[in-house]
């Protein structure tokens, strides 16, 4: 049996919802949506399942996914909670990566504790897996780029690691601090709103 | 980071004596950072103080009469 969903106008995660419910009665479903997300969802999906794909973009914008079921595809082990609105998480964001540490003191509530925690942030962040492309310090942010800040070692390592550090420059001056940053490129606002506005990801401890 | 590099952490009980440590160690200059607490080592607090091997005893000197240590161990990095 073969069946066709028209899933055009319909948002994540109801077409990955739609094509399974259709795959459990249909040996081949063919699912039409009309945005990439929607479109790389199902296809990741029915990939998943162990299923055969064939994808064709047509011209008016709709996404043409034809879906055969292989003997060993297994449809009900698969759960289609992670197809979201959101892009699909396979999708690399389009854009850097960037840290934003806004203040001396990560969360609020209590400054001693936060600096504990944004000191240990900082120090983790070299390990990290995902490491960010950018760090951004503002505001007492900046005071991490001097000596004594107990962290401007590991900044100097992710700086070496390609991490660019840019420090806003009239916060440097507000706190009396030239002259006294050790790490990082002094920045503007031209800079850091450049750069968040054209971050893929942002991360504010 | 250097490679081998030995390092020792000063474990404690709570947040707070690691925040009264920072301050004393601080105040004497002697060199130290405050770090998570390694993975291998089990404690509720997830914070640790690390230090370099020469600064043991002033540490230990420092924090012994004001502050609680659980303990002092060696942290190697490759």
């Amino acid at each position: 049996m073969s069946e066709t969903i028209n899933a055009r106008g319909i948002a994540c995660p109801q077409p990955v919802l739609l094509t399974k419910k259709a795959l459990e009665a249909n040996d081949e479903v063919t699912v039409l949506v009309d945005n990439k997300t929607a479109f790389e969802n199902v296809k990741r999906f029915a990939t998943s399942m162990g299923c055969a794909v064939e994808t064709n973009e047509e011209p008016d914008g709709i996404f043409r996914i034809k879906i055969t079921k292989n003997p060993g595809s297994q449809v009900n082990t698969v759960s289609s909670t992670e197809y979201t609105c959101a892009e699909n998480k396979n999708a690399t964001a389009q854009g850097p990566t960037v840290f934003v540490i806004a203040s001396n003191a990560m969360g609020s509530g209590n400054d001693e504790l936060g600096a504990i925690l944004m000191k240990s942030f900082i120090h983790t962040t070299i390990d990290l897996e995902h490491r960010p492309d950018i760090i951004i310090l503002y505001n007492t942010g900046v005071r991490f780029a001097t000596a004594d800040s107990g962290v401007v070692d590991d900044l100097k390592v992710l700086e070496e690691k390609g991490v660019k550090i840019l420090v806003c420059g009239t916060c440097v001056n507000f706190f009396e601090l030239g002259g006294k940053i050790s790490v990082g490129n002094l920045s503007n606002m031209y800079e850091i709103a450049g750069t968040l506005s054209t971050a893929g990801r942002i991360v504010k401890p | 980071m250097k490679k081998d590099q030995i390092y020792c952490v000063a474990i404690f009980d709570s947040v707070s004596h690691v925040i009264k440590a920072e301050k004393i160690l601080k105040k004497a200059s002697i060199p130290h950072k405050i770090i998570p607490v390694p993975k291998n080592i089990s404690t509720d607090c997830g914070v640790c103080v690390r230090f370099l091997p020469e600064h043991r005893d002033a540490v230990t000197d420092a924090l012994m009469s004001s502050v609680s240590v659980s303990e002092i161990r060696e942290l190697f990095y490759e």
